[in-house]
């Protein structure tokens, strides 16, 4: 044991002796932290042995303020849901308020909503990727890929106008429409990510510091993911192949269909491979989408008030099935919307795969299921052999998982 | 086939079923709603658990199980009453809706008896008032609570 983690059990058995109510916690919400989550990890020596999450800590009560707003106004609104998967939200919600009127949405505008939805898909996943790299201390992998994604993030602010809140789904269409300009530069960026992913995916599985960090490291198995329900690449890395675009098409995607990939590893590696050859995969999209793309208009007008009825909505977000309950009263005010976002699927599932595995595989596996920032300050750690329990944050949980595989610890 | 499986089970569990656009919702009193939830993951293919919503409307809870398969849903729905909270969880058979409950009890107060994490919060925070109504429920006003919670 080094002198710096002796003096982290001394100073975190002291936590014991105070009641919660004593404590004054830096964090977890705190605007220099990244997005927080809270996990409780109970351990026995290094092993994890239970994890009990808590989340909640940016709830901000959307559902609730929705109910006061416009149909319009929520677009708006359900969009800063997340800053990564912006567009999926405006979309699950257009779409879905959408289906409770009877009004046909031009075709050329169902196309450009594809474009936009595989753009933020290949700009989640490499920003994904980039973290991953971050957490497993190949930082230069981290400003390789971040530099590439700023390609994309220029080319979403190029069409819509914003790099992260799009704005650009809207009832009755999208607001706006592609120049030919746009048109060749979306070819030739397109061309550019799929060249540079060509070598992300050589790349991940030869590169000892990412190999040794991400294969076997998690292991999860058809019926786990059957049990729990994880959606997106999660659920696709166990083997089965469910995803929404190809199951149960929205926008254009009957017409431009992804091709699902599946892995039956079941470890952050097969992650890895998943989500690079999603990225792959949406390139193909857009270009077939640019190919086909229909003349005409890209919005229609669309009434302030929607019919009464329920609509159950669900599309595949970067992280997978991101789900929408939306029930109108016939009045301009929804009356309740729920959204169900993947990470919330998919937390019960990390949980079950950090069990067994040692402390050190935290960062990444928490990271593996893509939470909106992988990120768990504050996480409280319990070891059942010594009854001690200190907290450590997200920082020194990377810097602790790095030295215990140099150390060798983690070698198989 | 799947419509007459569903017809077939809503018969069996004296509940009724409808039709919304292309999903189904099956409709049972809240002590069915077990074995409803149970027979409708047990079709082919619908394990898939999405998410349990649960909705205000005014004397009553209606809390719904959304299963999904393919191009259809199928929702379980229950109506609870306002004064008796309470539902039977289905986490024990299925374990995903563990958190879809707790968030269902932490934003409408409807108690999934069975679910372990009834005992504490999942969502809302710790100085959220016990003695406040749920903050999704339509008695709840946000300033009467802001002043509750002493943050005015």
């Amino acid at each position: 044991m080094s002198e710096e983690e002796k003096e982290r059990r001394e100073v975190g058995a002291g936590l014991m002796e105070y009641s919660p109510e004593n404590l004054v916690p830096f964090g977890p919400v705190h605007p220099s932290l990244k997005e927080p989550e809270y996990f409780k990890l109970i351990l026995e020596g290094e092993k994890i042995v239970e994890v009990h999450p808590r989340i909640g800590y940016v709830h901000r009560g959307i559902e609730r303020a929705a109910q006061d707003r416009t149909w319009v106004k929520n677009i708006y609104l359900f969009e800063r849901i997340c800053g990564i998967c912006s567009f999926a939200h405006s979309l699950a919600y257009t779409e879905g308020t959408e289906s409770l009127t009877e009004f046909q949405i031009p075709v050329r505008a169902k196309y450009l909503r594809v474009l936009i939805a595989e753009l933020e898909r290949i700009h989640s996943h490499l920003l994904w990727l980039g973290l991953v790299g971050y957490w497993t201390g190949f930082d230069t992998l981290f400003m390789w890929i971040w530099k590439d994604r700023e390609h994309v993030l220029d080319l979403l602010e190029a069409i819509t106008g914003n790099r992260v809140h799009k704005s650009f789904s809207t009832l009755g269409g999208v607001r706006k429409d592609l120049t030919p300009a746009l048109v060749s530069k979306l070819e030739e960026e397109t061309k550019f990510i799929t060249e540079r992913v060509k070598y992300y995916e050589t790349l991940v599985h030869s590169e000892e510091t990412l190999v040794s960090r991400t294969r076997g490291v998690g292991r999860l198995t058809k019926e786990i993911a059957e049990r729990l329900c994880p959606v997106g690449p999660l659920l696709r890395c166990s083997g089965i192949d469910r995803d929404v675009r190809k199951e149960d098409p929205y926008a254009a995607y009957e017409f431009i269909q992804p091709e699902v990939k599946t892995s039956n590893a079941g470890d952050i590696e097969s992650l890895l491979s998943i989500r690079l050859a999603e990225v792959t995969d949406s390139c193909r999209m857009i270009s077939e989408a640019l190919d086909r793309l229909p003349e005409g208009p890209v919005r229609v007008p669309f009434p302030r008030i929607i019919p009464r009825g329920d609509a159950f909505f669900h599309v595949e977000a970067p992280r997978g099935e991101l789900f929408y309950f939306i029930r109108s009263n016939g009045t301009p005010k929804p009356e309740r919307v729920k959204i169900r976002t993947p990470t919330l699927a998919n937390l019960l599932t990390a949980a079950e795969m950090l069990k067994g595995r040692p402390l050190a595989d935290v960062p990444v596996v928490l990271t593996g299921i893509d939470p909106c920032f992988g990120c768990m300050d504050r996480v409280t750690v319990i070891d059942v052999d010594k009854s001690k329990k200190w907290s450590v944050s997200g920082e020194e949980l990377r810097v602790y998982g790095i030295e215990y595989y140099r150390r060798g610890a983690g070698k198989r | 086939m799947i419509e007459e499986e569903l017809s077939a089970m809503a018969a069996e569990l004296s509940g009724k079923l409808s039709r919304v656009r292309k999903s189904f919702v099956l409709q049972v009193s809240p002590e069915k709603v077990k074995d409803a939830c149970q027979h409708v993951s047990q079709l082919d293919g619908y394990y898939h658990l999405s998410t349990v919503t649960g909705a205000d409307m005014g004397d009553k809870i209606s809390v719904m199980y959304h299963f999904w398969k393919g191009k259809e849903f199928v929702t379980v729905e229950a109506d609870v009453p306002k004064s008796d909270r309470h539902l039977p969880s289905i986490s024990s058979e299925l374990p995903s809706a563990l958190l879809y409950e707790a968030e269902v009890k932490d934003l409408l107060g409807v108690v999934f008896d069975g679910n372990p994490l009834m005992g504490t919060r999942l969502l809302l925070p710790d100085i959220y008032p016990e003695d406040a109504p749920p903050p999704l429920t339509k008695e709840a006003d946000p300033e009467k609570i802001r002043k509750m919670m002493e943050l005015e």
